[in-house]
């Protein structure tokens, strides 16, 4: 039902009528008839420009006032990361209701776009959002590829982004004045987990398992770096396509190799597939399993594997044990959700650090440079804790917590925090 | 020199003038996504040179667009965006990926073909995904430079517009000639007769070879455009589901019309974009579209358009009337 409405008008206070002075309504009509003859399709939206038209226009201040903020979420509501994207989207719109969709005395109007994690979808959708839709800011992405896609798309429309993919270079290469990072890079939980790992197994040689690709490599390859450098002795790497089922014969080669710890990275399904069978070839509890990021997410992989992966040790930024997470935690579940994972978590803390964004700058984003000063000047309190950010890369600096998946009173599995590194801060630039 | 008859030079004048009035009417946005539309469009129009013409169903067709791709951002972000450069790197590049394919297919039909061209498409895929110094992986290219030709540079929604239009319409011509050349008929002829054309001594294979070449040629031009649009490429632009929507598309346009091609991309592109604005579920619409389209329109909406609608309507009325 909830997707019906997802392109409904979300404003809620009527008192101050719209007027859109940003809309040029005939132009508008006139590419809805093209878009409609070339597409067979109605015009996108003509009611819109129909009832700006006929709105008496207000003096000024008013306008400021009274003109609804758009916020386009672009995320995986098709493919791969359905589930994922889902979550960040009812992060999302439980922060908005918190609000009474509201942020900054604006009014909010909330739309959000599939980009089935395709990047030439996203970036489509991006121009869309921008283009068409006339969105204030865009916020959203789970896939980092999607991520650098938009990257080039949003700077060149200036556009304010707060881009949520985990990919390095999303603070480094491809760091943009018009992109705030209100989330981890893939290095900030490798080497935390490299440095946990130094200090806990006085340098045991640690065999590292992953999934072949580009998150993967970083997480495993941030890892291995940070380990070796630190007089870590790495064990064998081994690698599994994304998307493998049967994990038989990787796993009979750590048994062979009898590390004294693995170090993995998974997610989604690989990571279910991967911890069950870790179970089922009795792994579990004989070799110490330590991993980084979604691998054992509390949303997505834990209430899929049992006890599978208890006493695990992950690093992540999240942890619904964590002293921030707690208001958060009550609000999402008394949504009817489980207790909340990574991208319910980012949904939600996009949506603070944006509402610290308006409210910094009075609900008026036209000067970005400005708005974005403000947000930099000051930490903002989120759900993963308070957060600073780099005002090199708009990169958040974030506290990591090395979570242990322990049982909890009522017997289901939660990761729960260990240790936490506080104010870890992607090299950006520097790396 | 033989006079162009009306009825196709009517169509080809409300082209020019469609692409000549877009860039004055449309926005930023949607001029954009007419290009790629138009660049899509075209590669699907060169697999209708294989599918409609020669009857050759492939599943190897984004290999030959994304190898193009790449190979067009590769030099472009080596040696700078000129626009001839560019369209010969990934021309080339795709010429070498048809000749390949057309070498390994042009024995083979049916289901061998379909597979033999799924499987080099996935080593395409796979290369592109694995080779991370030179594709960039799963990460795909970032960072182009624009376009240029000369002095000018091409980065603008109008000016990528125009330069799609133009590759479209010049596209179109080229693919329109080598159905009508000897080339062209023999390949129907292939299709139809195969054992009657060998008997008058044409050669299949080697007919198939340089269809795949021409096909190949035509996508690989739209392909090397295709990473301009975004200043991206990445390696959804090579995988085989990408040559599975392209069929689709084909078939929703019109098999064997060559321009049914473009309408068939706008409708599949359009769906996706403005029915997922809307639901989850937009590739349900898109499913029901095709299968409309196939039980209603077989020749496609290209064939349904030329006349063939009320016929085609009046056909299934009749079908049904009968016991």
């Amino acid at each position: 039902m909830d997707r019906l409405h997802r392109r409904k008008n979300l404003r809620t206070g009527n008192s101050a009528p719209p007027s859109a002075p940003h809309l040029a309504p005939g132009r508008r009509l006139v590419l809805g008839g093209i878009a409609a003859t070339l597409a067979g399709l109605p015009p996108a939206r003509p009611t819109l420009a129909q009832t700006t038209l006929a709105q008496p226009s207000l003096p000024q201040p008013a306008l400021v006032q009274a003109r609804p903020v758009r916020i386009g979420m672009i995320t995986s509501l098709s493919g791969p990361f359905t589930a994922l994207g889902e979550s960040m989207r009812a992060g999302m719109q439980l922060l908005l209701a918190q609000s009474g969709h509201r942020l900054a005395g604006r009014p909010v109007e909330f739309l959000v776009e599939d980009d089935l994690a395709r990047s030439e979808e996203g970036a489509r959708k991006a121009r869309k959002l921008i283009g068409q839709d006339r969105v204030d800011l865009l916020c959203g992405v789970i896939s980092s590829g999607v991520a650098l896609a938009l990257r080039d798309v949003v700077t060149e429309a200036r556009t304010p982004t707060f881009l949520l993919g985990s990919a390095n270079d999303l603070a480094r290469g491809a760091a943009s004045p018009f992109i705030v990072r209100p989330t981890k890079t893939n290095w900030m939980l490798g080497t935390t987990a490299a440095r946990w790992a130094h200090e806990k197994l006085s340098g045991a040689r640690v065999l590292t398992v992953g999934s072949d690709y580009a998150a993967g490599r970083e997480y495993i390859g941030d890892f291995a770096a940070t380990y070796q450098q630190l007089g870590g002795r790495l064990g064998r790497q081994l690698w599994t396509p994304l998307g493998s089922a049967d994990f038989g014969p990787l796993l009979t080669t750590i048994a062979a190799e009898r590390p004294e710890a693995v170090y993995g990275f998974f997610a989604g399904s690989d990571a279910v597939r991967f911890l069950r069978q870790w179970k089922e070839y009795r792994l579990a509890g004989r070799v110490p399993l330590f991993g980084a990021g979604a691998f054992f997410d509390q949303e997505d992989v834990l209430p899929a594997v049992g006890d599978a992966a208890l006493g695990a040790l992950g690093t992540f930024h999240q942890s619904p044990t964590a002293p921030a997470s707690a208001a958060f935690n009550q609000a999402y579940m008394a949504t009817g959700k489980p207790l909340p994972g990574e991208f319910s978590t980012t949904g939600y803390v996009c949506g603070q650090v944006i509402r610290a964004t308006l409210e910094r700058a009075d609900g008026d984003l036209a000067d970005w440079a400005k708005a974005c000063g403000a947000l930099f000047s000051a930490p903002v309190e989120t759900a993963f804790g308070t957060m600073p950010f780099d005002p090199r890369n708009g990169q958040a600096i974030l506290d990591i917590h090395v979570n242990e998946v322990r049982r909890g009173e009522d017997g289901r599995m939660v990761n729960t925090v260990l240790h936490t590194y506080e104010k870890l801060r992607d090299p950006g630039p520097d790396a | 020199m033989r006079d162009i008859p009306l009825s196709r030079a009517a169509p080809l004048a409300a082209a020019l003038l469609a692409l000549a009035l877009a860039p004055l009417l449309a926005g930023a946005f949607h001029l954009r996504f007419l290009a790629e539309i138009l660049l899509l469009g075209t590669a699907v129009m060169s697999l209708d040179l294989l599918v409609g013409l020669g009857g050759l169903v492939t599943l190897g067709h984004a290999a030959l667009f994304g190898t193009a791709a790449y190979a067009a951002a590769i030099a472009a972000l080596h040696l700078g965006g000129n626009l001839f450069l560019v369209l010969g790197a990934g021309t080339g590049a795709a010429l070498l990926m048809a000749a390949l394919m057309g070498v390994a297919i042009m024995r083979s039909s049916h289901l061998f073909l379909l597979i033999l061209t799924l499987l080099l498409g996935q080593v395409a895929w796979e290369v592109a995904f694995h080779w991370r110094e030179v594709t960039g992986g799963a990460d795909g290219l970032r960072g182009l430079p624009p376009l240029s030709l000369g002095p000018w540079r091409l980065d603008g929604p109008r000016a990528l517009f125009l330069l799609s239009g133009g590759l479209a319409l010049a596209a179109y011509l080229l693919a329109r000639s080598f159905a009508d050349a000897p080339i062209g008929r023999a390949l129907v002829g292939a299709r139809e007769q195969p054992l009657r054309m060998s008997a008058l001594g044409y050669s299949i294979p080697r007919i198939r070879f340089r269809a795949m070449l021409a096909a190949g040629g035509i996508a690989g031009a739209a392909g090397s455009l295709y990473p301009f649009l975004n200043l991206y490429v990445g390696p959804q632009s090579v995988h085989w589901s990408l040559s599975a929507t392209m069929i689709i598309m084909l078939v929703i346009g019109g098999v064997g019309s060559l321009w049914g091609a473009f309408l068939g991309s706008a409708i599949y592109l359009a769906l996706q974009t403005y029915v997922s604005a809307y639901t989850d579920r937009w590739q349900l619409f898109v499913g029901l579209v095709f299968v409309l389209i196939v039980l209603l329109l077989p020749r496609g909406l290209a064939g349904g358009l030329t006349g063939g609608l009320a016929g085609s309507l009046a056909g299934v009325l009749s079908r049904r009337g009968r016991p």
